[in-house]
């Protein structure tokens, strides 16, 4: 149901590491953001271009992709081109999309498996200072990948309940069921994770 | 923080990924159909409160940096947060925070039914509704070089919406409230 938008590949994008991956797109992004010269926008938005469309992602679901994003870009620069200028509304075009494709090529090349190792890694120091724990977020994404499947599940029956009884499915009659439904289960899910052990209490402060 | 509170964060997450699942609600007089998960900003913050709440809207954006189509339409990876819309996304959780932190003030169990209806409604829009576009609008500003008033007067037509969203976040907050109240317990 939650399948990654990566793609399995060997380009030298899916071999940098991803704190690479993320501090080049950081940079650059920054980076763009100074320039207003069509000599580096046109140049980097071609350049992520063929970036994001080799990075083995099929054609139509690399485009597919870009839609909903590019419809809202397409939009608000209209609207700029008629207020402002075109030559404004051209700049921001190309250094946008320039960073959405760029970012596109990251996520399509990066496991979600890789991110959270990621997160974790950098989210180290915090844990030193006492402020994070850094296990739980992966416990925490962990929780959410299997809970994704039975709340959907939750949902479904409680719109067979509804069809059953000739009611229309609303979001308001939903929403209330669907909700306490859920959270109902936080205190046996918490206490399965506790019986198990797998957060480690926190030293005692001396 | 206890398990308790770490598992009621990441069944929220999972609660708001599912609203981004169900069909979109065309209500007659808006013309924009509403998605569930739009109102998943209100609900975590009169629901779970202000820290909780804001802490499962971090675990929702981290997921869609990490490239987990979590947002309704299947959307999700950097470029939804690089995008113009991105203020939006990062703005959910700071939203959620003050959703939350408007209705814990607000609402207390045991108060008449219309008060905390009031509390709820207060919470969500100024929380989701003004925080939010605080937030998102100067943000697109900054990205698109649309001028502010340009972008404003477009968000109009969906405040209406919104509206509509508040109402039956506020409704849906009261019946869990009602139901199986977490807004105020703290493990």
């Amino acid at each position: 149901m939650l399948n990654g938008l990566n793609i399995e590949g060997t380009t030298p994008l899916h071999r940098m590491s991803v704190r690479m991956k993320l501090a080049i797109l950081l940079v650059c992004g920054l980076a763009l953001y100074a320039m207003s010269s069509f000599f580096v926008l046109v140049p980097a938005f071609v350049i992520a271009a063929i970036i994001y469309f080799t990075t083995g992602l099929a054609f139509r679901e690399a485009v597919s992709r870009l839609k909903p994003i590019l419809f809202t870009i397409l939009i608000l620069l209209i609207a700029t081109a008629y207020l402002t200028s075109i030559h404004a509304a051209a700049e921001s075009f190309f250094r946008l999309m320039a960073i959405v494709l760029f970012a596109g090529a990251v996520t399509a090349t990066t496991a979600t498996g890789a991110f959270i190792d990621e997160i974790t890694r950098l989210l180290q120091p915090l844990d030193k200072l006492g402020l994070v724990r850094a296990a739980d977020v992966g416990l925490a994404f962990g929780l959410v990948l299997r809970f994704v499947p039975d709340i959907f599940n939750h949902y479904q029956s409680i719109r067979e309940a509804h069809r059953a009884r000739g009611l229309k499915v609303r979001p308001l009659t939903i929403l209330a069921p669907l909700i306490i439904l859920t959270l109902k289960d936080a205190d046996t899910i918490a206490m399965a994770i506790d019986a198990r052990g797998f957060r480690r209490p926190r030293e005692r402060r001396r | 923080m206890t398990t308790r509170d770490l598992v009621l964060i990441a069944l929220f997450t999972a609660i708001i990924v599912v609203l981004g699942l169900i069909p979109p609600v065309t209500l007659g007089f808006i013309p924009v159909p509403i998605t569930a998960q739009s109102m998943g900003v209100m609900l975590a913050g009169c629901i779970i409160g202000a820290k909780r709440g804001a802490l499962a809207y971090v675990l929702l954006v981290l997921l869609v940096a990490i490239g987990l189509p979590v947002l309704s339409g299947g959307r999700g990876g950097l470029a939804i947060i690089q995008g113009p819309t991105g203020g939006f996304v990062l703005g959910w959780i700071v939203a959620t925070f003050v959703t939350g932190l408007i209705a814990e003030r607000l609402v207390k169990e045991g108060q008449s039914e219309v008060r905390q209806f009031a509390g709820f409604f207060i919470a969500s829009v100024i929380g989701g509704i003004g925080v939010l576009y605080a937030i998102g609008m100067p943000w697109v500003t900054a990205v698109t070089g649309t001028p502010l008033s340009a972008v404003a007067t477009g968000s109009l037509a969906f405040i209406p919406g919104d509206i509509v969203k508040a109402v039956i976040a506020t409704l849906a907050a009261r019946a869990v409230l009602a139901g199986y109240p977490l807004l105020h317990a703290r493990a």
